[in-house]
């Protein structure tokens, strides 16, 4: 089957599961994906064809992005038969969603689930059997993919887009109306009103689309590094937020020499707490290494909670970490309310939330789990419960609808002129909202059209 | 002297290759079409005085109609210059706007139209005009042989292509009074559905109405706003094509020579409103409207409703707009565009008398609404050819369509393909980014219609590739591969194409004061810029205009190819007439259902089909992988 191989899209998807992973392989695939990697790269040229090649990727911003292997193939000679690269990155999930985003902002486009499969497919690359193994597959696939959508109809991202697809066409309508009818009865084309329409739409878009950090979040989790000097009740607090005795707890400082992970139960989103070994001055050899591990977990961390022995005077911590307790990255956990406090503590991180509690009862877990439920919503890590959460592809689909709506408004500053340049924005918008949730049948925009003017001479 | 090629025959030893079955807008483009193509062509009518009758406005063209009486002209048909040489007043609609949704308008002369398209018929070779109303279908093995007729003649040809109208049990309403007959003073074809029942073509109703016409000398204008026409008028023709000895025009009765100019000595039309009195009348009498009392239980068009409908369902509004319009030169009948309806004679009589201008008005012709029998078109394949029967193609109204020009873009395709299937020759498929005519005649097949079908510039996806000006350059080459223009036509048709594309190539290398020539258009939307080369100064107007267009637009038009690009994989994988979709495991049963209904030809079609989602898309392709 022929294809018009320069007018396809480039894609990008990562290509191994999500979650953290020695390596991460992201594939990328179209006529545009040779450039994008040499660009990337900063290199004249490609990489040669099917030769692992080291390099470090740069985002379009300039910024270092990762330590990279690169494999190009040929069109022609891949798994779907177009131009392709593979990315093989460090597992973290932050870097495969940067490499990602830095891919989109190079002009590829989100893949669609099954659509490197499919073409595979097109292109031919697959013999008969293989294509008969594919139709189960993709069948299964898009049952699972329909029964998700369906389940996101009903749901709030389904009702949400439906209300900004809904007042897209309202404009749409307005916009054909005044071309298609231009003889009849209709109320004065003023083309501000419909600007304003656009730009208020879009921004609702990149705000929904903003909320694919929390996506990350949702499904890789967050890690919350536990840390403060020896003895203050770091493994208590690990052992109340894991509900069970994670962490082995001692009176004698130092007992916890290297970090130690537990998922954190009760908490709506996946939360893995690291307890690590308490900072002080000396100690012996092993002691200091396991400081030092403990440094390197907190400073990759999400969230830091600095746990402190309220009775005790504020802890001498290294600058490396006081650099992060900062707010919105940082809470104070007081520790041991049983007893009076220490004088000098009050004025200590005074910018931080503070939570008094004594993590030895119950209640104290309990208090815990909520300061930090509500420090991680504080601090934008974690979404609030109402809140509508997109994923990536969706976020994709979200900004290109938005940014076609705004250049839709741009037309629409030169009066009626440029009207139809506006409705074939808007219209792809509609589009763009329609891979999310379905396509929309140009008949709903007529219904709407013929329902709001009265229209025939 | 050398005689016509015509000839009337009766007998099946020699079959036409083509019988068209109804000479309206639809039916003499199909005739004209086939018999440009070479084929031996049948036309008949139930009544030769009506030949291309407007049954409704007097007018040719506006928004997305006009774009495609352009595209008829481009394919050779005769829409466009009949309009041209009969219309009264010029308008280019949208003239503020841009050049992709400017649509070009005409008011004829109601009876020159419909001479000169008789006369057309007259003299073009290989048609043979008759008057009788075919009765019936004679159908052998599935397939069409012939027709049968009201003077018990029956006519022979390996393909038939039936253009009814509204005249297909055509019942008409004018408050309680009903009268058979597809328009006013014409008759019904009422055995002809039978014949299509028996044959298993499956048929539905639609309803549509019409204005009362008025006596102009009895309109106060003084009450009423003067509508000008264009003072330099856009034609509809490329071309003009006229010879000597083959001129019509009533302006030049008895004369055969050139002289006419089109678009001079323009009339006027005006424009008065309904006012609130009107209303309150159409709301005292509203039971006694078919419409509204449940006489009338067909879909009529949204886009044109009834004056009831109009106070009625937009009742905020104080007023409603309609314009007066003379049907000729030769005549002093107006028609009142927007006061559709069919309440009783003596409501029309107090609605007309409302209306500023029109209190002393004499009516000529009341309104009314006609109901009609249609076929739904997902009965048809895109050549429009009926899926039940060979050979027998449907165009116009009997697809559910409404508009003169819907009903000639139709006809043309649907005469091209008769006389293409006659002849043995590839079928003619306008693409959705090709034609207006092509998103029509796709809409039709692959989604049917619930309302009366009009066309929209809003229904093309591909709008900015569609503007009027360049239906030549988009459908050049079809015309030529099938015959349809003379060679010395399509000779300027290419030339023009090559010019168009050489200034726009050069337009992006040579530059001017300010730089580059396309870049400096496309600065300044509104004026040209001194020093442009001459012999782009020299080109005529219509292919300067569309290289500006292009130029301008440069950025938009690449960005559509490149849609049109990533949807044409799936348009250029077919899918055999004969695959069974009940076989497909896994497909669900809504999506089985419908696309063995329509039977699309390609995926690209079956994608636009509702009802049909991706996933149903992935597995058919699939599975037609598999097959090859």
């Amino acid at each position: 089957m022929p294809l018009a191989m320069a007018d396809l899209d480039t894609l990008v998807a990562p290509a191994s599961a999500a979650g953290v992973s020695a390596l991460a392989l992201i594939r990328i695939d179209g006529p545009g994906s040779h450039g994008m990697v040499a660009a990337a790269l900063r290199r004249a040229a490609p990489p040669a064809m099917r030769h692992a090649s080291v390099g470090i990727w740069h985002g379009a911003d300039g910024a270092v992005i990762d330590q990279v292997v690169v494999t190009c193939h040929a069109a022609g000679a891949s798994h779907t038969g177009n131009a392709a690269a593979e990315v093989t990155c460090h597992g973290n999930p932050l870097i495969v969603r940067r490499l990602v985003e830095d891919c989109l902002a190079r002009g590829a486009r989100m893949a669609e689930p099954g659509e490197f499969t499919r073409r595979a497919f097109v292109n031919g690359r697959m013999d008969l059997s293989q294509a008969e193994a594919v139709a189960d597959l993709i069948h299964a696939n898009s049952e699972r993919a329909l029964e998700a959508a369906r389940r996101q109809l009903a749901g709030e991202l389904g009702r949400a887009i439906a209300g900004w697809t809904d007042g897209a066409l309202a404009v749409l309508a307005t916009l054909e109306a005044h071309i298609d009818f231009p003889e009849e009865d209709l109320p004065p084309e003023d083309p501000a009103g419909p600007r304003q329409q656009l730009i208020a739409l879009a921004r609702a878009l990149q705000a929904a689309a903003a909320t694919e950090r929390h996506d990350a979040a949702l499904r890789s989790g967050i890690r919350l590094a536990v840390v403060g000097a020896p003895n203050a009740g770091k493994s208590s607090l690990l052992n109340a937020l894991a509900g069970e005795a994670r962490a082995l707890v001692s009176a004698e400082p130092g007992t916890t020499r290297d970090y130690l992970e537990a998922r954190v139960t009760g908490l709506p989103l996946a939360v893995t707490a690291v307890d690590t070994a308490g900072l002080r001055e000396g100690g012996g050899e092993l002691e200091r290494a396991g400081m030092e591990r403990s440094l390197a977990q907190a400073e990759t961390a999400d969230f830091l909670l600095a746990v402190v022995d309220r009775s005790q005077p504020p802890p001498e911590l290294p600058a490396r970490l006081l650099a992060r307790l900062k707010p919105g990255q940082a809470a104070v956990v007081e520790n041991k309310s049983d007893l009076p406090p220490h004088p000098a503590l009050a004025g200590w991180l005074s910018e931080l939330p503070h939570l008094v509690t004594c993590l030895n009862s119950a209640e104290g877990a309990a208090a815990a789990r909520q300061v930090i439920t509500r420090a991680l919503e504080q601090a934008d890590l974690a979404p609030t419960g109402e809140a509508l959460i997109v994923s990536s592809r969706h976020a994709d689909a979200l900004r290109r609808a938005a940014d076609a709506l705004l250049r839709a408004a741009d037309h629409l500053k030169h009066g009626s002129r440029e009207t139809e340049l506006a409705s074939a924005e808007v219209r792809g918008a509609i589009d763009a909202l329609g891979e999310v949730v379905g396509r929309v049948d140009n008949e709903r925009m007529l219904d709407k059209l013929f329902a709001s003017f009265c229209i025939g001479k | 002297m050398s005689l016509p090629r015509k000839e009337l025959r009766l007998g099946s030893d020699r079959p036409y290759d083509v019988l068209v079955c109804g000479a309206g807008h639809a039916g003499v483009e199909a005739a004209l079409a086939a018999a440009r193509m070479g084929a031996d062509v049948l036309l008949l009518t139930g009544n030769i005085d009506t030949v291309a009758q407007m049954s409704c406005n007097p007018a040719i063209g506006g928004q997305a109609k006009g774009q495609i009486v352009r595209e008829i002209d481009a394919l050779g048909g005769a829409m466009g210059i009949t309009a041209d040489v009969t219309g009264i007043q010029f308008r280019l609609l949208n003239a503020s706007k841009g050049p992709a949704v400017q649509a070009p308008r005409v008011q004829c002369d109601k009876k020159a139209y419909q001479f000169r398209l008789k006369h057309v018929c007259e003299l073009q070779p290989n048609l043979t005009l008759f008057q009788a109303q075919v009765t019936g279908l004679i159908i052998k093995n599935d397939k069409v042989v012939g027709v049968q007729t009201n003077l018990d003649l029956d006519f022979h040809a390996q393909t038939v292509v039936v253009t009814t109208g509204t005249f297909l049990r055509g019942l008409m309403h004018i408050g309680a009074n009903k009268n058979e007959g597809g328009r006013l003073g014409d008759f019904s074809a009422k055995s002809l559905s039978s014949s299509f029942l028996s044959a298993g073509i499956e048929l539905e109703r639609l309803k549509t109405g019409t204005p009362p016409r008025i006596l102009g000398s009895t309109i106060d204008f003084s009450k009423c706003t003067e509508q000008p026409g264009d003072p330099t008028p856009t034609l509809f023709a490329f071309h003009d094509t006229r010879q000597d000895g083959d001129l019509f025009h009533v302006e030049q009765t008895g004369e055969r020579l050139p002289g006419w100019e089109p678009g001079t000595d323009q009339v006027s039309c005006w424009m008065t409103e309904a006012t609130g009195e009107t209303g309150r009348i159409v709301a005292e009498n509203l039971h006694r409207s078919p419409l509204y009392a449940g006489e009338i239980k067909s879909v009529g068009p949204r886009y044109c409703p009834s004056i009831e409908d109009k106070f009625v369902k937009f009742s905020d509004k104080e007023s409603h707009k309609l314009f007066l319009e003379p049907e000729g030169r030769n005549t002093n009948e107006w028609y009142i565009n927007g006061l559709s309806t069919s309440l009783p004679f003596e409501i029309q009589l107090q609605m007309l008398h409302s209306i500023p201008g029109l209190q002393h008005a004499v009516m000529l012709r009341p309104a009314y609404a006609v109901e009609y029998d249609f076929a739904p078109p997902t009965q048809l394949w895109p050549t429009l050819e009926s899926k039940k029967v060979e050979g027998l193609f449907f165009a116009g109204q009997i697809n559910g369509t409404s508009g003169y020009e819907e009903a000639g873009g139709q006809g043309l395709v649907a005469g091209v393909n008769a006389a293409a299937k006659a002849q043995g020759r590839p079928a003619l498929v306008l693409g959705r980014d090709e034609a207006y005519i092509g998103v029509l005649i796709d809409d039709l097949v692959t989604k049917g219609t619930q309302e009366p079908y009009r066309m929209f510039t809003s229904r093309a996806e591909h709008r900015l590739l569609l503007n009027h000006g360049s239906a030549e350059l988009r459908l050049v080459d079809h015309a030529g591969a099938l015959g349809l223009v003379p060679t010395a036509r399509l000779e300027r048709m290419q030339a023009k194409r090559t010019a168009v594309e050489h200034w726009v190539e050069m337009f992006e290398k040579l530059t001017i004061t300010g730089g580059i020539i396309g870049e400096v258009l496309r600065r300044s939307v509104e004026a040209l810029p001194d020093g442009l080369p001459p012999g782009f100064v020299q080109l005529s107007r219509d292919v300067r205009e569309e290289i500006l267009y292009r130029v301008r637009y440069k950025g938009y038009l690449e960005r559509e190819r490149r849609q049109v690009a990533k949807q044409s994989d799936l348009e250029d994988w077919p899918i055999p007439a004969d695959f069974d979709y009940t076989k497909v495991s896994g497909l669900r049963k809504e999506a089985q259902m419908k696309l063995a209904s329509v039977r699309p030809k390609n995926l690209g079609q079956a994608t636009r089909i509702s009802g049909v989602n991706p996933a149903d898309i992935s597995l058919l392709m699939v599975l037609l992988r598999a097959r090859r």
